[in-house]
């Protein structure tokens, strides 16, 4: 098994669950948190499918 | 050889459960899409124009909104009233009967401050369906009521099953290559394949979370049966053979809000079902009650207040059943963060739709690709 293969997927994972439970368990800051964690992922893709290095 | 046995077995699971929801959560991805927006796009299209008042206007007696309703509809009954914390408004539902599927239940609109009444609606059944009406029935049941509830609830199973088996198989389609590596400059099915991976990885605990909860929800009809005919029924048994009052003789409904709300400081009732309602007690009425906080505000909690005395009979406790369904319902709509959220999960909606399509366009063009690239692992690892 590739070690490269799973670092960033778990990363972005946590993230997401982090943005999907901040939200809901906070207000204020923990608000734009969520919202900052939950962009992350969105960001990735389109970096990776409009903006990639040939 | 026991790996690409193995991965063989998980793509079978993944091919097949996928195939077989596919269809369904495309449509549930396009009619969820103008849900997440469902309230304002409702109010936007349906807007209530309120009386401005201060901000901290006193709500007005429930009673005098309940006689009001009775004086227009002196035939019919009292079946449950929403008091709003959203907008300033009450709705009071009446039917000629208490029956749940009464087709001539309807509502009227009160001002929750003035206490006056702005709208007299016509019966639910016989009013056209709104568009978020429509989006909504397809979205939760088909039309089918509970067997369209069960349908879908068992497609997002087969989704659920397909996310995991495509995170399983992640691993090994990208031994060779870097995250987020799209080779675009080979054949067109290898693009759709990296953008499939891509997506799906980067997406794929938002879909778990977003699939379980819609799981769950669908599962709200028969998990409040169940709740009904143990907790709530044993609760009841100790009334059974007393009479069911009469709405003549039932004590005042404002009282009940009071004892409810001095029984529970810092929580907001928002609904109060009367006696009779199938939903409720025959002999309470039955008021829901949520917290103040982000997370305690998807809480409900049930209030008993005896219907003749007005007394409060029980604070009941929730089983954990019901709240794990409550927690699955922001969780699912992406209500709970503001706008920014809503457009984040409208985001997440469009990505999961790229992923459906692609895994059906990856399935279309299968036969060649697939056998080439097993054939690949099998030589890489015979190597």
């Amino acid at each position: 098994m590739n070690k490269k293969t799973w670092p960033i997927p778990l990363l972005l994972g946590c993230i997401t669950l982090f943005g999907l439970l901040a939200a809901l368990l906070g207000t204020g800051i923990w608000y734009w948190l969520a919202w900052a964690a939950l962009t992350l992922p969105l960001a990735v893709i389109i970096r990776k499918t409009f903006f990639q290095k040939t | 050889m026991s790996t690409l046995k193995s991965i063989k077995k998980w793509f079978w699971w993944h091919r097949w459960t996928s195939l077989i929801c596919t269809l369904f959560l495309l449509m549930l991805c396009l009619t969820g899409l103008p849900l997440i927006f469902g309230d304002e796009i409702d109010g936007w299209l349906n807007p209530t124009h309120y009386e401005q008042l201060p901000k901290d206007t006193p709500a007005a007696n429930l009673d005098l909104m309940i006689a009001q309703a009775k004086a227009r509809y002196p035939g019919q009954l009292l079946s449950s009233v929403f008091v709003d914390d959203d907008e300033p408004q009450v709705l009071v539902f009446m039917a000629p009967t208490l029956k749940p599927d009464d087709k001539l239940l309807h509502s009227l609109q009160f001002d929750q401050r003035t206490g006056k009444l702005l709208k007299d609606n016509p019966p639910f059944d016989q009013q056209p369906k709104t568009f978020i009406g429509f989006m909504l029935s397809l979205h939760a049941d088909l039309f089918l009521d509970l067997p369209g509830e069960l349908l879908l609830g068992l497609m997002g199973v087969l989704f659920v099953i397909s996310i995991l088996s495509g995170i399983v198989l992640y691993g090994p389609f990208m031994k060779k290559l870097d995250f987020g590596t799209v080779r675009s400059d080979r054949a067109k099915r290898l693009k759709w394949l990296d953008l499939h991976n891509l997506l799906g990885i980067a997406t794929a605990i938002w879909l778990l979370v977003v699939g379980a909860t819609g799981v769950m929800n669908e599962l709200s009809t028969p998990l409040f049966g169940l709740w009904q005919i143990t907790d709530v029924k044993a609760m009841l048994d100790k009334y059974h053979g007393q009479p069911v009052k009469d709405q003549q003789q039932l004590s005042s409904l404002q009282n009940a809000l009071k004892t409810a709300q001095q029984a529970l400081p810092g929580m907001t009732v928002t609904s109060l079902v009367y006696p009779g309602n199938a939903f409720g007690s025959p002999f309470h009425y039955l008021l829901w009650a949520k917290g103040n906080t982000p997370l305690t505000s998807q809480l409900f909690s049930p209030v008993l207040v005896d219907a003749k005395s007005g007394q409060l009979t029980a604070v009941v406790k929730m089983p954990v059943y019901l709240r794990a369904l409550e927690l699955s319902r922001p969780l699912h709509f992406g209500n709970y963060g503001g706008t920014p959220l809503k457009l984040l999960w409208a985001l997440f909606d469009l990505v999961a739709i790229v992923v459906l399509i692609s895994g059906v366009y990856l399935w279309i063009v299968r036969r060649k690709f697939y056998e080439e690239y097993f054939k690949r692992i099998e030589a890489e690892a015979t190597a």
